[in-house]
């Protein structure tokens, strides 16, 4: 009786595991339009969030500023194949020190941002840090665990997508991803600007120069919402101790001083 | 799958519905808790607390309801966790996931059908024995 259990139940063990593993080979992701219906939600959130946000805010289009920021991340992109193309970037006239990462790979850049970071590789790590979110769909998988699917695609299809979308812009701009996201973009972005040859203790420094500052005003939204920022600056230093990192600079000093007063006087 | 036997005894009119009543509850218990995987078995574990020291034919049966749901409550929990992983967490949605989850849909199905089989064969004093936790209900009830 005891034997003929065993067996019975390892016959079911063998069933239940051979049932699972065989429908596993079966492509259900392409059945059920999986990776289409996510791409669709994310790309009509994308354009109705920052339809608002070109409505609302002052979009910098001058030419020498669009180039110097391409210049700044155009070789992050290329030595860690990312499709330049493929990012959707846009500075905005704020003062707030911000950058975020919106569906469809929208990079939203304050100018507030470039106008605090005394050198460009500390603006090149925030940068890389919010396409590091975007590259790990961490923007979606915020949304969708603060928001709820349900939602987001109630969003897209009109009904109150008005107040939705301006809950879901706030959620993006001002409030940070779960820690254990906020350190794997952090990493990212520190592996990024190695690859690219750019030095990311500027980044830790950068981070460590905004905590330090005994009260944070209001607009330093990158770095209030981005919690324990000393400890994470200490984690990059840890990181990178002892690696030899070849450091070259993308813009002359000059041309950098040059950029962020520009940015400053639009 | 279902095998049916002749019992020690013959069980009396009372001690069917309350054998049935073991199936009834897990049946009704499933509806009340889906998606929760635990609320089944929870309310069968109770049932079967109530009826300890109740008759031999009435015992097995409730001993049997329960061992069936514990089994699925393994795989539901899985699934359970994985789904809500999925949505709430950083897991990612692929064939694996959908694999497990029909498959948990096939034996869900199969232990639905045989519970609502078995509630309704044994009410009728007829006694059901199902595939390997019916051999286990043998193991542990004793007379």
């Amino acid at each position: 009786m005891v034997n003929k259990t065993i067996t019975q139940g390892i016959i079911i063990l063998v069933l239940f595991f051979g049932i699972w593993f065989g429908l596993s080979r079966l492509d259900f992701m392409r059945y059920f339009h999986v990776s289409e219906a996510r791409n669709n939600t994310e790309k009509k959130l994308g354009d109705l969030i920052w339809g608002q946000i070109s409505e609302t805010e002052t979009i910098i289009r001058n030419d020498s500023v669009i180039k110097a920021v391409d210049k700044l991340i155009v070789p992050i992109c290329e030595k860690n194949g990312i499709q330049r193309d493929s990012l959707k970037i846009h500075i905005i006239k704020n003062e707030e020190v911000n950058a975020f990462a919106l569906p469809d790979n929208h990079l939203v850049i304050y100018t507030g941002l470039i106008n605090k970071c005394d050198k460009q590789e500390a603006f090149q790590g925030v940068i890389g840090h919010e396409i590091a979110h975007l590259e790990n769909n961490h923007v979606m998988k915020k949304l969708s665990k603060e928001i709820g699917l349900s939602v987001l695609l109630a969003a897209t299809t009109g009904r109150e997508a008005g107040t939705i979308l301006s809950e879901i812009f706030h959620l993006l701009s001002s409030s940070a991803y779960d820690r254990s996201l906020e350190e794997e973009a952090d990493m990212q972005s520190v592996h990024y600007l190695i690859k690219a040859n750019i030095d990311p203790v500027p980044l830790a420094d950068f981070m460590y120069q905004l905590s330090m500052e005994h009260k944070l005003p209001d607009n330093f939204y990158w770095i209030s919402t981005h919690p324990e920022s000393e400890a994470r600056a200490k984690k990059i230093l840890d990181h990178i101790k002892g690696k030899k990192i070849k450091k070259q600079q993308i813009l002359k000093d000059a041309e950098w001083l040059d950029f962020k007063k520009m940015t400053g006087t639009l | 799958m279902i095998q049916e036997t002749t019992f020690p005894y013959k069980p009396s009119e009372h001690e069917c519905e309350k054998a049935s009543n073991s199936y009834v509850m897990s049946l009704v218990a499933v509806v009340a808790g889906l998606p929760l995987p635990i609320v089944n078995l929870i309310a069968t574990f109770f049932f079967f607390i109530a009826n300890r020291k109740s008759t031999y034919f009435v015992r097995w049966h409730c001993t049997q309801a329960l061992v069936s749901q514990m089994a699925l409550l393994a795989m539901n929990s899985v699934g359970f966790w994985w789904t809500i992983s999925i949505v709430f967490g950083n897991e990612n949605v692929d064939n694996s996931y959908f694999g497990y989850i029909i498959t948990i849909l096939v034996f869900n199905l199969l232990e639905f059908i045989s519970t609502m089989y078995s509630a309704i064969q044994t009410r009728k004093g007829i006694h059901v024995q199902l595939w390997f936790f019916g051999n286990l209900t043998n193991l542990i009830c004793r007379k």
